[in-house]
């Protein structure tokens, strides 16, 4: 309290007759602490007397604001902390009434609200009247704050009139590509079945003589490859084997942060293994040469794939971690990592062969029948292909539009204007970055996941979630709460972290600025028109097309 | 061909692959649980030795202890009586060895002391603790105020002494005992069962190199079948007969390993143990800091629940564990025993580490057929025998006879000192959380509590304020106007608390580490003069030696505001990590061979070195700019004597109700061994609590002294309002319960502060003759008036609560009534927990709903006034400006009330200095009223009630059995003496 000088300028029995001559003391009629609106509520009854509000009590008018809570709901102390549950009344002229809690009258803080000083009025305290200036810099602000509103307003009706507008095209735009899926996927059906038929006898035509060249073309490639699948996945094992072993036993107690990252790291490697539906291999054997080789190619980068990922945890780990606590458990990993970079090392030569073994091309068997079927056949796939194209160019039209009609850009279509806008926001380690209604990210040299948009929270359509982000260490998976406010350009202007990898996004955008009622009828309802007649406009043009 | 050379190198890859993944196999096999990084007695060499020597003479019968006093030795002189021992067993000759020096002091508080060292040791034995500990050279009993007896027939030494004679102490020569008698009842016995053992300093020996190879030979020969028959040879026979448990005592005398550490040990052996006999007592209490129940358990004998010893050794332990004697952050080597017809203490003065063994003979309960059997055979009277084994120093032992356990407490605290009189605000509520993450952070949470209405007093910082965990820094992009933040807060009445620990970030850079090294205050490695190195929150670290003098005072100086840039009146300290935990190092802590100041090895004052740094940052607190403002800080390390320095807290429990149990016996254990300013993280400080939990660890951590909630880094936020309804309002009506009894724990406080008296207390130490309350410690009393019963399970609705003694109890919140004595099921619906105030007392309130307790400050007194049977109670009320040290020159109110006869009568207690202070707060404050008095427990309503000749109404209405009458406004101050009748 150190704007206020306390000090204790009444004796014991001052204090006492204070406690009683203060009560009733007021400007206008109604008690202290009353809003003119309530005095009617303060009136006794003709044998001066006067019920709680509750009506719980009748008690003495004398005993309203007399320093001691006599009714259960606190309403006979409107003007004194004795209750501490009601509301005091400040009238602030100059600026605007306000009410404050009774548990903050006399409590030797001068209350913002209460810029007249009302509130501490039993002389321990001196609170100046301020409301001059507060009320002034307050009708500066409101001011302010009304031209933004203003003219976010104003943009705001220009995202509305864009989002009612795009969302009757998007509608005819769809209409238009449904119309024409039955006939593209029919062109695409009679060009599959024909490519198919020139496919069979082009085939037919060459069969065993084809299949056993490239068998005897492929068997010692697969046979290689297979060798080294099995080593490669040998040496996976091994470096999970480490880092499980390392997850169980490294001292906990020593908050290695390099240790706790590559554990951390190998528990999300976990997950996402988990995650990873396993596609049950058809028996190799079965298959065709070309089959049984590629599958050995996948398998075998994915299994690269790991590697690289498993050791990219262990050597930040050997990187970082602090040589001074002599954790065996630590200690054998590094050890395992570096046995495995020396090996490694000279292996990887072949392995970087193993990416060059690519499957070669079927050698041609040499034949004008062979010839005939071959041209008939690549000319059907070229349809095939034609049609093939058309066809998902308006499936994924129809995804597209299906997806931006399924969104909820709120009642008036405001943020169909903002979708896929991205924002970033600079702060001194991070950039944060969110697409709206997509996803948002944290950048510094790499950059984290940190949800993707799952809805709306509350029905204001002003906050929005991004779930799902990257799991942190130890806790959850990062998340997003991007919560808006009124301004006349859409920007972050400010990122925190209130709790451990749960983000707090603040956006100002005129998407939110409130449109004065009443305006809202009218304007929609021109729009309205406008939009129809635009929307149709747009059809036609496409229709053209 | 590629493929071919491919060939060729996976099959040399291979064989390197596969050694790889045996390495791998082979580490799956090592365990690393965290119990491991901890000793246990067996891998602590001293303990394992002194604890052989224990079962040596459990099974030798008729074990005699070999030491002995020399009769012709013996002097008693101005209140002590010193002598020397001798171990016959080592010194076959008296010139063997000199004899170990006995003293036993008797004390001008009727307590006594007793002393062994060596006499003449090779170097001097660490005898430092006592220049820290107590708090000035205490005074001997006047030679008038003892009688020397003289020798019986048995050699026995008999002196009597204390203020009403009532003690005897008996000294035994031969074997060596000593027992305390109080009336004429043997009730704290040493050496009883003859486990006193004394490692002399000695040099270490070169190790033969025949014995070595005569081992050689020996190991050769016995393999030999024609050798094995023949048993001549001496050096075998010697090897034979020596047992098992006799070589134990011979083992890790010299350099000792745990895990990866080597603790070198330069001066070898010098551990001593000695045992402590609690006659007729059943339960003992104390050793603090346990995750453990207030009655100790036993740890040897059969059915012992433990089985090894209660470890003092202050240790940083990671998600520590309920029901365990490991060792936690703080120790005090205090202990009290208590049955129905005595009471008595003993305080082992020694900050090595310590361990101790706590064996029960059979209990003598009253009534069923087995004690009948057992008390018609006199059996052994009920006792509990306690061995305590020290690593390093001298056997240093205080004795506190009583009678009562407030005599205890005030002996003890005469020694040590009592709980300094703490900042009002401290005994409010703090809000922490691991982190505030910038001012931004803290604005909103500060008005998150205005808005939701609900008072809190301080607001913390943890150590990601800090810029890099450089202490006395910030973080200037999170919190760029540290100062302002400080303002605004402190604008409501609010403080802030930031976080200081003791390791110092190795930088040249830092301020604070460059002007240590400059100084040259760091902690030696054990060469004597390297400064030590080790691992902590900002990495590479370098810790300081409050031990040196010029160490403390500089430390101290930092706190000056123009030292602590961005600093304020309002911004108070919290010392962490002061055990100390250093990560790198032996059980998470500093290696013990590590150097202080004055060539003090650090094995010798590991425990005491937390209460060092605590000490040196109240002196900063207490002196920077001389503001004549008292300081607060919180620390997790303690020792005894920490009660004078501020307050400690549990350290990192966990959110789990296991955790909310096991807070109440910890801090009840913590506050009778004199540390009462304490608590235990609300919430939980590992993990998340859902909101039952959290809701009701608030409405027990309200009844802690020390009422912070705290949170880890990874946790849920979980300020009061954010589990929603009806969570919010069950919060804050607990904590406004807290602040309206605010008047009450700062008149506890000041009265622990003058008595040494616990705060929360012990059903026992209200209650001392109810056996049925000994090992109690689900329920407890704040001060003598209040009975308080946590809820520590989920969905809990009724509670099972006992209600001592043969008066009342009143609801504190319904003023319902319960009888005692028994158990009775009590209603504990969501929104409250059993909470009694017991009849005959009278309980000050400030019933207001505020913001913050100085916002309090100049509001009205509410008495809730409980009679008991015969109309009669009592109480009193301490108030002063709550935050200088004017009430040391005598600027305070102190009112105590009494009714008696139907009249309430309000008494000023003078104070014994009369005041010095210009403009007093006494003066101003006496002005303040008592608004209300609520009389509970009334047989009839009352009809009249005058002051003076004033006449007042009181309405009155029926609750059980009795009336509980509201006076308004009587029109009384607690400044001036009043007399109100009522009838």
């Amino acid at each position: 309290m150190k704007t206020h000088s306390v000090c204790f300028p009444i004796l014991a029995t001052l204090a006492l007759s204070a406690a009683v001559t203060i009560a009733n003391v007021s400007n206008n009629n109604a008690p202290r602490g009353v809003s003119p609106s309530n005095a009617k509520l303060y009136v006794p009854d003709n044998v001066n007397n006067w019920s709680c509000l509750d009506g719980s009590k009748t008690i003495p008018f004398s005993a309203v604001n007399d320093d001691y809570c006599d009714c259960i709901d606190g309403s006979d102390e409107p003007g004194t902390s004795a209750c501490g549950t009601g509301q005091f009344y400040c009238a602030n002229i100059g600026h605007t009434p306000s009410n404050i809690k009774t548990s903050r009258v006399n409590d030797g803080v001068c209350d913002e609200e209460c810029c007249d000083g009302s509130d501490e009025y039993d002389g321990q305290t001196q609170c100046p009247n301020v409301c001059e200036e507060v009320g002034a810099t307050a009708r500066e602000e409101n001011d302010r704050i009304q031209s933004v509103q203003n003219e976010g307003a104003r943009l705001r009706r220009g995202f509305i009139k864009h989002g009612k507008a795009n969302k009757v095209l998007l509608t005819n735009e769809l209409e238009t590509l449904r119309s024409q899926v039955d006939h593209v996927q029919l062109a695409l059906n009679d060009a599959r079945d024909a490519a198919n038929e020139a496919q069979e006898a082009y085939l037919e035509g060459s069969k065993s003589e084809r299949e056993a060249t490239r068998k005897q073309q492929l068997e010692p490639l697969i046979q290689e490859q297979t060798k080294r699948l099995k080593y490669a996945s040998e040496v996976r094992d091994m470096l999970k084997l480490t880092l499980q072993s390392l997850k169980e036993n490294h001292n906990k107690n020593f908050h290695d942060m390099a240790v706790k990252g590559t554990v951390s790291g190998f528990d999300d490697y976990i997950v996402a293994q988990g995650e990873k539906t396993e596609t049950v291999e058809d028996d190799l054997a079965t298959l065709s040469s070309d089959r049984q080789f590629d599958a050995l190619m996948d398998e075998t980068s994915v299994v690269l794939r790991d590697i690289g990922t498993l050791h990219d945890l262990l050597d930040g780990m050997k990187r970082d971690y602090n040589t001074e606590y002599n954790d065996e458990a630590v200690l054998a990993a590094v050890k395992v990592t570096d046995d495995f970079e020396i090996t490694w090392d000279s292996s990887r030569l072949d392995f970087a062969d193993v990416e060059h073994l690519v499957l070669p091309e079927e050698l041609p068997v040499d034949s004008p029948e062979a010839e005939k079927f071959r041209d008939a056949m690549d000319s059907a796939q070229e349809v095939f292909n034609d049609a093939s194209g058309k066809e998902s160019k308006v499936q994924e039209g129809i995804r597209d539009i299906e997806r931006k009609l399924n969104m909820d850009f709120g009642p008036d279509e405001t943020f169909a204007q903002l979708v896929d806008n991205c924002f970033d926001f600079k702060d001194t380690e991070y950039t944060y970055s969110v697409c709206l209604f997509g996803d948002a990210n944290q950048n510094s040299h790499s950059s984290t996941h940190l949800g993707k948009f799952s809805g709306w929270e509350g029905d204001n359509y002003d906050v929005q979630m991004y779930t799902g982000g990257a799991k942190c260490w130890n806790g959850p998976e990062r998340s997003v709460k991007l919560v808006m406010s009124c301004g006349t350009t859409t920007e972050i202007v400010s990122v925190t972290e209130p709790e451990k990898c749960e983000y707090l996004f603040k956006l100002q955008t005129p998407a939110v600025c409130p449109i004065p009622e009443g305006e809202v009828d009218e304007q929609e309802h021109q729009q309205e028109q406008q939009q129809v007649e635009e929307g149709e406009e747009h059809t036609r043009k496409h229709d053209e097309l | 061909m590629e493929s071919a050379q491919g060939r060729i190198k996976s099959s040399k890859r291979r064989t390197i692959v596969r050694s790889v993944l045996g390495l791998g196999l082979a580490l799956a096999c090592v365990s690393a649980v965290k119990r491991e990084d901890f000793k246990t007695c067996s891998q602590s060499g001293f303990c394992a030795r002194n604890r052989a020597y224990a079962d040596i003479a459990k099974e030798t019968p008729q074990w005699v202890s070999p030491f002995q006093l020399n009769p012709s030795s013996l002097r008693l002189h101005k209140g002590v009586l010193t002598g020397d021992l001798i171990n016959v067993q080592e010194d076959k000759q008296p010139s063997d060895k000199p004899a170990l020096a006995f003293e036993l002091h008797l004390l001008d508080t009727d307590a006594a002391r007793v002393r062994i060292n060596e006499r003449n040791p090779i170097h001097p034995r660490y005898d430092g603790v006592q220049d820290t500990v107590l708090i000035k050279p205490y005074g001997h009993a006047t030679e008038e105020s003892y009688q020397k007896l003289g020798k019986d027939e048995n050699g026995i030494l008999t002196i009597q002494y204390g203020a009403q004679s009532q003690n005897t102490v008996r000294i035994s020569s031969a074997p060596f005992k000593i027992e305390f008698l109080v009336n004429g009842v043997p009730t704290v016995i040493l050496n009883d069962e003859g486990l006193l053992r004394f490692e002399r300093l000695r040099n270490k020996e070169e190790p033969k190199v025949e014995e070595e190879e005569g081992e050689k030979q020996g190991e050769e020969a016995s393999s030999d079948p024609l050798v094995e028959q023949k048993p001549g040879g001496n050096e075998i026979e010697i090897a034979i007969e020596k047992s098992d448990l006799e070589k134990k005592l011979e083992e890790n005398l010299w350099e000792e390993r745990f895990k990866e550490f080597t603790d070198s040990k330069p001066r070898g052996p010098e551990s001593f143990g000695m045992d402590i006999t609690f006659s007729g007592i059943n339960h003992v209490y104390g050793i603090p800091e346990h995750a453990s129940s207030l009655s100790l358990k036993a740890t040897r004998g059969p059915d012992a629940p433990y089985t090894e010893p209660y470890r003092l050794y202050n240790l940083d332990v990671f998600e520590y564990e309920g029901d365990n004697p490991m060792a936690l952050y703080g120790s005090v080597p205090f202990m009290l025993g208590h049955s129905k017809n005595s009471t008595a203490a003993v305080f082992w003065m020694n900050a090595a580490e310590t361990w101790i063994d706590v064996e029960k003979s059979p209990e003598d309960k009253t009534g069923g057929l087995l004690s009948w059997i057992k008390s018609k055979k006199a059996v052994q009277p009920a006792a509990t025998k306690t061995h305590w084994i020290s690593e390093a120093g001298v056997l240093d032992l205080f004795v506190f006879l009583g009678p009562t356990h407030r005599d205890i407490f005030r002996q003890y605290a005469s020694l040590v000192g009592t709980t300094a009189l703490p900042q009002a605000f401290s005994i409010a509520y703090h809000q922490c959380r691991w982190n505030y993450n910038n001012q931004q952070d803290v604005a909103e949470v500060d008005a998150g509590f205005d808005e939701h209405d609900i008072p809190y007093d301080v607001l913390w910082l943890d150590i990601e304020h800090t810029n890099g965990k450089r202490y006395f820094t910030w973080d200037e992009a999170k919190f760029p106007n540290p100062t302002e933040m400080q303002e605004s807060l402190s604008a409501k009445g609010r403080k802030m608390v930031t976080i200081i620990d003791p390791h110092i970030k190795k930088d040249g850079d830092y301020h604070v580490s460059k002007e240590g090294a400059e100084l040259d205050v760091y902690i030696k490695n054990k060469d004597g003069s390297s400064d030590f190195d080790g691992w902590c929150w900002p990495g590479s670290s370098q810790w300081i030696d409050f031990y040196n003098p010029k160490a403390r005072d500089w430390w101290a100086s930092q706190f000056s505001y123009d030292k602590y840039i961005g600093s304020t009146k309002s911004l108070f300290t919290w010392n962490d990590m002061n055990e100390p935990s250093v990560f790198s190092g032996p059980e998470i802590t500093i290696p013990k061979d590590v150097i202080h100041y004055g060539n003090v090895e650090h094995r010798n004052v590991h425990n005491l070195y937390g209460t060092m740094f605590h000490s040196a940052t109240a002196q900063g607190l207490t002196h920077r700019n001389e503001t004549n403002q008292r300081p607060f800080v919180l620390s997790r390390a303690f020792f005894a004597g920490t009660q004078r320095f501020g307050a400690i807290w549990t350290g990192d429990n966990v959110a789990s109700w296991e955790h909310l149990e096991l807070a109440s016996p910890m801090l009840l254990t913590i506050g009778l061994s004199g540390i009462p300013f304490s608590g235990a993280d609300v919430g939980g400080f590992f993990g998340n609590p859902d909101a039952e939990l959290l809701t009701r660890w608030y409405q027990a951590g309200i009844y802690y002294p020390f009422f912070r909630a705290h949170a880890h880094l990874d946790s849920k936020r979980r300020e009061p309002w954010l589990f929603g309804e009806p969570y919010t309002t069950q919060i804050r009506e607990a904590i406004r319960t807290r602040y309206t009894l605010l008047p009450f724990w700062y008149t506890l406080f000041q009265e622990a502060s003058v008595e040494g008296t616990p705060i929360i207390r012990p059903m026992f130490t209200v209650f001392p003759e109810d056996e049925a309350v000994f090992g109690m410690d689900d329920q407890y009393m704040v001060g003598d008036a209040i009975l308080v019963k946590p809820v520590v399970k989920s969905a809990v609705i009724r509670s099972n609560v006992y209600f001592a003694g043969k008066e009342k109890w009143f609801d504190i919140k319904d003023y319902s009534v319960e009888q005692g004595p028994g158990f009775k099921d009590i209603e504990s619906p969501a929104d409250k927990i059993p909470v009694y105030q017991r009849a005959g007392t009278i309980v000050p309130k400030r019933e207001r709903p505020r913001r913050s307790s100085k916002a309090m400050e100049n509001d009205p007194f509410t008495l809730v006034i409980a009679l008991d049977s015969v109309g009669e109670a009592s109480g009193r009320l301490y108030l002063d400006d709550g935050e200088s040290f004017n009430y040391e020159k005598g600027d305070f109110i102190l009112t105590e009330f009494k009714v008696s006869k139907g009249v309430l009568s309000s008494r000023k207690v003078k104070s014994t200095t009369a005041t010095s202070v210009e403009s007093s707060f006494a003066e101003k404050a006496g002005g303040l009223r008592i608004e209300r008095l609520v009389i509970l427990g009334a047989t009839v309503p009352l009809k009249k009630v005058t002051v003076g000749d004033r006449t007042l109404q009181a309405s009155c209405s029926q609750v059980g059995g009795s009336y509980v009458c509201t006076i308004k406004e009587p029109q009384v101050t607690i400044g001036k003496d009043f007399d109100l009748s009522f009838a």
